[in-house]
C-alpha cells in the first residue's frame, strides 16, 4: 500500500513537472533579434513615398495605419483607430483614435527625436494626409475620393477640407461620394501617421530617418547590407496577460541577392526569416522545418492579357475562349510552381471577399478549345508574341503555356523583356498578349475588378487589356457606392461571371506566398496579403 | 616625363567627355520610363506627369543634357531618382567597398599569376608547369559566378571555414572568397601570358651569354629576363583593370558584397538616369586612371620608352 502510494505521488509530480515544463516553453519570452532576407535594398523608408515590398516590409514595422487587415484578410481590425462610424448617405466617416500611442523618442542610436515622443493625436493624422498630396506621394491618389483632394493636388488650398480633426482623438473624413470600400483602402500600409517635427527636420532625408509610432525604432541603415531596427520601449501594444509589445529586441534586413545562396545562409542560421525560397528548395524547407514552413494562397492572380485592342484578339470571344481550354492549369502548376499557386477559375482569388466559389471558370479542354479556334476563324491555328516581363519563374511560365498551345496549333512566341520596358509598352497599348500579375492593395473586389477591368482605367490605371463592357462597367460603378456589402458582393460576382466569359484574360493562376522561419520562431502567421505584411509585434524566439 | 603625363591627362576630358555623351544619349533613346517605374505597376496619370516634371524628364532632351553638363562641371553628379539621394553619396558608400575587393583582388591575381607564369617557364615541361597551365585554362574558362557560387558551397556552408556572404563587420575573413573568385580569371590570363613571355625572352642570346658566364639562374630570371617579359603583362594587367570591374558586377551579386557593381545593376533595371551615368562615369575614371599608371611604368620598366617620350 504504502509503495503504490509512492509510486502514485512519483507519477503525479513528474507529471505535473512534465505539463509545467511544456506551459514555460510555450510562454512567450523577450530578446533575439530578427533577420529578416531581402533580395535588394529598400530604396527608402518613408511610407508616404515608398512603392516596393522591400521597403513597405520594413517600414510597415515603424509606421501605424488607422486600420489594419486580420491575418487572414477577411476582417478590417481596429488599429491606431479603435472604432469608427459612416453617416447614413455614407460620406462622411468618423474615426475614434486610440489614446496612448506615441511617436517614437529615441532613434539612430540613441539620439532624441525631434518630437520628443509625445502623443499621436487627430491632429497628426490631417498633417500626414496633407504632407502626402504636399510632398507629392505616388500613394496619395489612394485616397482621392476624399473631398477636397484636387483642390490641394492643384494647389487651389493649402488645407484638406475633406479631412477633419474634430478634437484631439478624433479624426474625420468627408467623401466626394459615397465609397464602400474606403475602410479597407485605409488599411493599406502607405497610409500612415507621421511626425511634422521629424519630417520637417529632414525634409525629402526623412526616407533615410525614419521616425513613427511603430513597434521599432530605426537604428541603422548599411546601405545594400543591412537595415537594423529595435525594440520599441514606448509602444503601445500589449500583449493578453499586459506584456508590452513587441517580444523581439530587434529586427534586421539582411541583403542577399542571390536565394539560392539565401537558402544556404537560412540552413546556417544567418537568417531566420527566409521569403521566396526558391521553388525547387521548398520540398527540402518543409522537410527541414514542419510547421515553420509558412503557406498561404495569397489574393493575387498570375494571368495573361490579350489586348482587346487589336487583332487577332479584339472582337473575337471565341478565340479568346479557346485559348483558356487549352492551358492545363493544374498541370503547369505543378509542373513549373511544384503545385504551389493554385489553378484559376475567374478573376478573384479564394481568399478575397467575394470569391464564388460556384464560378466554373475554364477547365483544360482541348476538343472544345479546337471546336472554338475554327469557329473563331482559325482552324488551323495562328501566330502570336507575348511579352513577358524578365524572371526566371516568368519565363517557364510562358514556356510551358506555349508547349500546351503549341498542341492546339498556336504558335506562341515569347518576348522577354524588363520591367521598365514591359510597363511602357502596356502603357501604350502596343503588346498584342502580355504576362501580368495582380495582388490586391485592399481586401475588397473593388481592388480587384474595377482596378483592372473597369473602362474608366485603361492602360496605366490597370486595364491593361483595354476591356470594355457597358454592362460590367455598370456593376463595378454601383457597387463602389452601395453600403450593403451582401448587395455589393452579388454585383461583383455578376460582373466576374460576365468577365470570365468575355474572357479578356487568360485566368492562370492564383499567387501562393510562403516564408521559411527558423524552428525557434514561434508565433508567426503568414498574412493573406503576404509575408511583407506580416508584423512581428508579438512573435517571439524559443532560444535567445 | 612630365609633359607625357600632363598629355595623358589632357586626353581623359575628351574621352570622358565622349563617355558621358554616349551614356546620356543611351539612357535618352532605352525604352523604359524611370517616373513609370516609381509609381510602380498602376498608377495614375496625373501623379506621373508630376514625377516626370520634378524629375526633369518633361525638359527637351538639350536642355536635360546642358543642364546635366553644367552639373557635371560643378562636380555634382544630381539625385538620385529611386531615393532622392545623392549620386556622390550613393557611389562613395560603396566605393571603397569595390575598390577593396578589386584592389585584392588584382594584387592576387599578379602575385599568383607571375609566380606561376615565371615559375611555368623556368621549369618549362616540368610537373608544375604542366598542372599550373591547366589550372590557368580552366580559371579562364570557369565563368564567375560559378567559381564563387562553387566556392561558397565547399568553403563556407560545408567546411565553415570562412563566412558567407555579406561584408559583415568589415573584417578581411568577408573578402578571402570573393577576392578568389574576382581574381581567378585575370591570374589565369596573366600566369599563361607571363609565361609565354618569359619562354620568348629566355631563349635570347644575351640571356644564354649571362648563362654562359655563370651568372645564378634566379638571377637571370629575376634581373635579365622578367623585366624584359613585363611590358605586355604590364599591358594586360591594365585591360584586367575594366575585367575586374565588370566581374565585380557577378561577385557582388554573389556575395552580397555592397560595391558599385549591384548599385549600377539596381540603377540600371529601375532607369536611375543619374545613378547609371554617374557609376558609369566613375567606372570610366577608375579605368582611365589605371591605363595612365600603366603607361607610367612602361617608362620604369623599360627606359627606351621614357628616352622615346623625351
Amino acid at each position: 500500500m504504502k509503495k503504490t502510494a509512492l509510486l502514485i505521488s512519483l507519477v503525479m509530480v513528474f507529471g505535473l513537472l512534465a505539463v509545467g515544463c511544456a506551459m514555460a516553453a510555450e510562454t512567450p519570452v523577450y530578446g533575439g533579434v530578427a533577420r529578416w532576407h531581402e533580395v535588394s535594398n529598400p530604396p527608402m523608408l518613408d511610407p508616404h513615398m515608398a512603392t516596393d515590398t522591400t521597403s513597405a516590409r520594413t517600414y510597415i514595422l515603424m509606421f501605424d495605419t488607422l486600420v489594419t487587415n486580420s491575418d487572414d484578410g477577411q476582417k478590417i481590425l481596429p488599429w491606431l483607430a479603435e472604432s469608427w462610424s459612416a453617416s447614413a448617405d455614407g460620406k462622411v466617416w468618423t474615426f475614434k483614435l486610440r489614446k496612448g500611442v506615441y511617436f517614437h523618442k529615441t532613434t539612430e542610436g540613441g539620439k532624441a527625436t525631434a518630437n520628443g515622443g509625445r502623443e499621436v493625436t487627430a491632429q497628426d493624422w490631417k498633417w500626414s494626409f496633407e504632407r502626402m498630396i504636399r510632398d507629392k506621394s505616388p500613394r496619395a491618389y489612394f485616397i482621392d475620393m476624399v473631398d477636397g483632394y484636387q483642390d490641394m493636388v492643384d494647389g487651389k488650398s493649402k488645407e484638406w477640407k475633406g479631412v477633419k480633426a474634430i478634437d484631439k482623438y478624433t479624426l474625420q473624413f468627408t467623401l466626394k461620394e459615397p465609397f464602400a470600400p474606403f475602410v479597407s483602402v485605409l488599411a493599406y500600409q502607405a497610409l500612415c501617421v507621421v511626425p511634422k517635427e521629424d519630417v520637417e527636420k529632414h525634409g525629402k532625408n526623412f526616407r533615410f530617418h525614419p521616425v513613427g509610432s511603430g513597434a521599432f525604432t530605426f537604428e541603422s541603415w548599411k546601405q545594400d547590407q543591412k537595415v537594423t531596427l529595435k525594440r520599441n520601449p514606448g509602444y503601445w501594444r500589449k500583449d493578453a496577460s499586459g506584456k508590452q509589445l513587441p517580444y523581439l529586441d530587434g529586427f534586421e534586413i539582411v541583403v542577399i541577392p542571390e536565394s539560392t545562396v539565401a537558402w544556404e545562409e537560412f540552413k546556417k542560421d544567418n537568417i531566420n526569416f527566409m521569403r521566396d525560397v526558391p521553388e525547387r528548395q521548398v520540398a527540402e524547407a518543409r522537410k527541414l522545418l514542419g510547421k515553420n514552413f509558412l503557406y498561404l494562397p495569397q489574393p493575387g492572380i498570375y494571368y495573361f492579357g490579350f489586348n482587346m485592342q487589336m487583332a487577332p484578339f479584339k472582337d473575337n470571344k471565341k478565340l479568346r475562349q479557346a485559348m483558356n481550354y487549352a492551358i492545363d492549369r493544374r498541370r503547369l502548376n505543378e509542373l513549373v510552381m511544384e503545385g504551389l499557386f493554385t489553378p484559376a477559375v475567374g478573376v478573384m482569388p479564394p481568399s478575397m471577399p467575394g470569391f464564388n466559389k460556384n464560378l466554373k471558370g475554364y477547365t483544360f479542354d482541348p476538343d472544345k478549345a479546337k471546336k472554338l479556334m475554327a469557329e473563331a476563324g482559325y482552324p488551323n491555328g495562328l501566330e502570336i508574341t507575348m511579352q513577358v516581363n524578365q524572371s526566371a519563374r516568368n519565363k517557364a511560365v510562358a514556356e510551358a503555356a506555349q508547349a500546351q498551345l503549341a498542341e492546339l496549333g498556336i504558335k506562341m512566341n515569347i518576348k522577354i523583356v524588363d520591367w521598365g520596358v514591359h510597363l511602357d509598352m502596356l502603357d501604350r497599348g502596343e503588346c498584342e498578349m502580355y504576362r501580368m500579375g495582380w495582388v490586391v492593395d485592399y481586401l475588397d473586389p473593388d481592388n480587384f475588378l474595377y482596378v483592372n477591368l473597369s473602362s474608366r482605367n485603361p492602360g496605366i490605371k490597370g486595364n491593361y487589356s483595354y476591356y470594355k463592357n457597358a454592362e460590367v462597367d455598370k456593376l463595378l460603378d454601383e457597387a463602389r457606392v452601395v453600403t450593403d456589402q451582401n448587395k455589393r458582393i452579388e454585383m461583383y460576382r455578376k460582373a466576374e461571371e460576365m468577365i470570365v466569359e468575355d474572357a479578356p484574360w487568360i485566368f492562370l493562376l492564383y499567387y501562393g506566398n510562403w516564408i521559411a522561419t527558423q524552428k525557434y520562431v514561434r508565433n508567426a502567421v503568414l498574412p493573406a496579403f503576404g509575408d511583407y505584411s506580416m508584423r512581428m509585434d508579438d512573435i517571439w524566439f524559443a532560444k535567445k | 616625363m612630365l609633359t607625357h603625363i600632363i598629355r595623358k591627362l589632357l586626353y581623359t576630358i575628351p574621352v570622358l567627355w565622349g563617355v558621358v555623351t554616349a551614356i546620356f544619349i543611351l539612357m535618352a533613346v532605352v525604352p523604359g520610363d524611370p517616373a513609370r517605374i516609381m509609381m510602380g505597376q498602376r498608377g495614375d496619370p496625373d501623379t506621373l506627369a508630376r514625377i516626370r516634371h520634378d524629375l526633369g524628364l518633361d525638359l527637351p532632351l538639350t536642355t536635360q543634357y546642358t543642364k546635366f553638363l553644367k552639373e557635371l562641371a560643378r562636380g555634382d553628379l544630381g539625385m538620385s531618382y529611386r531615393n532622392n539621394e545623392p549620386v556622390t553619396t550613393a557611389i562613395a558608400h560603396r566605393f571603397s567597398a569595390t575598390m577593396r575587393l578589386a584592389f585584392w583582388a588584382m594584387a592576387l591575381a599578379v602575385a599568383v599569376g607571375l609566380t606561376a607564369g615565371v615559375i611555368s617557364a623556368a621549369k618549362q615541361y616540368s610537373v608544375f608547369d604542366y598542372t599550373a597551365m591547366f589550372v590557368a585554362i580552366s580559371g579562364v574558362s570557369a565563368p564567375v559566378f560559378w567559381v564563387g557560387l562553387l566556392l561558397l558551397l565547399i568553403f563556407a556552408y560545408t567546411l565553415g571555414w570562412v563566412p558567407g556572404v555579406g561584408a559583415g563587420d568589415g573584417s578581411w575573413k568577408y573578402l578571402i572568397l570573393p577576392v578568389i573568385t574576382l581574381g581567378v580569371r585575370p591570374a589565369a590570363l596573366i600566369a599563361r601570358l607571363t609565361r609565354s613571355c618569359m619562354l620568348e625572352v629566355l631563349n635570347q642570346d644575351y640571356i644564354r651569354t649571362a648563362r654562359a658566364k655563370g651568372v645564378a639562374e634566379t638571377f637571370v630570371i629575376a634581373k635579365h629576363a622578367l623585366k624584359n617579359a613585363m611590358i605586355p603583362v604590364v599591358t594586360v594587367i591594365g585591360t584586367q583593370i575594366s575585367e575586374l570591374l565588370s566581374g565585380a558586377v557577378l561577385t557582388e551579386s554573389i556575395f552580397a558584397w555592397p560595391g558599385i557593381g549591384r548599385l549600377s545593376i539596381e540603377a540600371l533595371i529601375n532607369r536611375d538616369f543619374p545613378l547609371i551615368r554617374g557609376t558609369v562615369i566613375v567606372m570610366a575614371l577608375i579605368f582611365l586612371v589605371a591605363n595612365l599608371i600603366v603607361d607610367i611604368s612602361y617608362g620604369f620598366i623599360d627606359p627606351r620608352v621614357r628616352y622615346d617620350n623625351e
